[in-house]
């Protein structure tokens, strides 16, 4: 276990000397990304000069909502990224070779070989919304919060990331399934806001089949209410644990199946 | 005449080879649509809280049905009139294969544009009518009464192909930047973020202060998505509809004209590593 925290310090190290020469291309990824996200808030502020609450959400609560949104996405985005390349290209290329031929474990491998600094621009976001949100509400604030916070984040990030890995291994039997994960992980926009505003099949959906609700609305709704703990907090451990496991079995499956790209 | 045939043989394997492309990947569209559209689809929902918790049944002068029709309609316009011509030029640049692109004897961008018109041809196929069924359903279930009219869906059509000409020059034009940035991940989230935003793609023209909507409607970026759904949705007067029109044709000009501009400069800082 310390050999791989040490392996992966030194691959984020190699990987911060490899951008330094690249700096600008950095800039400009953040601050696309800083800007996207922007652009919705604008639009939610445009909404909200209109109506007093949107369906009993004041706008200090949507911004709590998305902002919370941000941080499993981003942490997925900044440690987990090169996922998305297993499916578009490195097994379609019979580039994963490499990974096999390596005394580390494949997945380890293929997760740490990049580290997604543009998710800087994320994050960002992510602070200045809850910058602005969290004194303006009136949280619920006990001893136990802030260790809450970090065990629901560890589970909410592993949501994203083992989705990832389940259709990333895909692509070991298909050689190309970046489609099918764009496809899964765009669902993810629909934890931004609060589920209750979405018809019972759409709820059904990403609570229980892409449980995209337990990255953002369930355990942000616990810290802003404090209510349903069990559901909101264990909900998200759960979602996080079961599809984890299920992800790393559909990876070993895959690469066991996994025969490399022809001549 | 006879220049006019030979120009369409030249072309024509082009448009064919990008058919057949967009057929053969034709599962990984459909994936990749579906997760794209899933967007319009949060709008829509965050629309109808909005439209609940309002007392007023127009939210800044549309209603529901209008707001619906213009997500859906802003999202297959947004999706009809895409160019990405743009990233092949920069992949080509990156790995130096555009060098057999300039001994060929045919133009650089018609290759590009007749490949691309294959590829939309087969996508309109998959998801244009579909798309426009079911807002007209939607407008059918909601207000009881057909708002399909004739004339407005040819206008929209029309618009719709200068929307795509001045998208596709330019993302020519976005394309040979890469000359000079070498890569493009990042800058092509910034374009597409500013041209969604400045088009009405995230929020209506209409809702923006006066000022800000009057200087974005005279952009060429309106041209892009704004004006044909405002023309989709019975939005503009006859004479409207043709002054907006013309505004497209005058962007797409300029365009085409920058984008040899460009090329001519392009063309000159050019260096291809290795052989």
């Amino acid at each position: 276990m310390r050999r791989y925290f040490r392996l992966h310090r030194i691959f984020i190290v190699q990987y911060l000397k490899r951008l330094m020469e690249y700096k600008t291309d950095f800039l400009l990824g953040a601050i696309g990304l800083l800007i996207s996200q922007a652009f919705q808030i604008l639009f939610i502020g445009i909404i909200f000069s209109q109506i007093p609450n949107l369906q009993g959400w004041s706008f200090e609560e949507i911004i709590f909502i998305y902002g919370f949104s941000l941080i499993p996405k981003s942490l997925d985005h900044l440690f987990f990224d090169n996922l998305w390349m297993v499916g578009y290209r490195i097994v379609k290329k019979g580039d994963f070779d490499k990974y096999l031929t390596r005394p580390i474990n494949s997945l380890f491998h293929v997760c740490v070989e990049n580290f997604c600094v543009d998710a800087f621009g994320e994050m960002l976001t992510c602070g200045l919304l809850l910058g602005y949100a969290i004194p303006r509400l009136e949280l619920p604030f006990r001893w136990y919060t802030i260790p809450l916070l970090l065990v629901v984040v560890v589970f909410a990030t592993m949501i994203y990331t083992s989705l990832k890995i389940m259709t990333a291994a895909i692509s070991f039997w298909t050689k190309e399934s970046g489609h099918i994960t764009h496809m899964l992980y765009m669902t993810n926009d629909f934890s931004k806001y609060p589920v209750t505003i979405y018809n019972r099949a759409v709820q059904a959906i990403i609570t229980y089949v892409i449980p995209f609700a337990f990255t953002a609305y369930f355990p942000a709704s616990y810290f802003l209410t404090g209510k349903d703990p069990l559901f909101c907090i264990g909900g998200t451990v759960i979602a996080g644990t079961v599809l984890f496991v299920i992800a790393l079995f559909v990876w070993n499956r895959g690469i066991r199946a996994y025969e490399s790209a022809g001549s | 005449m006879k220049r006019l045939s030979r120009f369409f043989r030249t072309y024509r394997p082009f448009t064919r080879a990008g058919m057949q492309e967009m057929v053969a990947y034709r599962a990984n569209f459909i994936c990749f649509f579906i997760g794209e559209i899933m967007s319009a689809f949060i709008m829509y929902f965050v629309w109808k809280a909005v439209f609940l918790s309002s007392d007023s049944e127009t939210f800044m002068g549309f209603t529901m049905e209008d707001m619906v029709v213009y997500l859906f309609i802003t999202f297959l316009t947004g999706y009809l009139t895409y160019s990405d011509g743009a990233f092949s030029v920069g992949m080509e640049i990156l790995d130096g294969s555009i060098a057999m692109r300039m001994v060929r004897p045919c133009s650089f961008e018609m290759c590009f544009l007749f490949q691309e018109l294959g590829n939309r041809l087969i996508s309109m196929t998959m998801i244009f009518v579909p798309m426009v069924a079911g807002v007209e359903i939607y407008r059918f279930c909601i207000t009881g009464e057909v708002r399909f009219n004739l004339m407005y869906f040819g206008f929209y059509l029309l618009s719709l192909v200068f929307a795509y000409m001045i998208s596709f020059y330019f993302n020519v034009i976005y394309g040979f930047m890469a000359f000079f940035f070498k890569n493009l991940w990042g800058t092509t989230l910034v374009k597409e973020t500013l041209v969604s935003f400045l088009s009405g793609g995230i929020i209506p023209l209409a809702f923006l202060p006066t000022g800000l909507a009057n200087v974005l409607n005279f952009l060429p970026f309106a041209s892009l998505s704004y004006t044909p759904v405002m023309i989709y949705m019975g939005m503009y007067s006859v004479t409207e509809i043709l002054w907006r029109i013309g505004l497209q044709i005058f962007w797409m000009l300029v365009m085409m004209g920058l984008s040899k501009l460009v090329w001519n400069s392009a063309v000159k800082h050019l260096s291809i590593q290795g052989g």
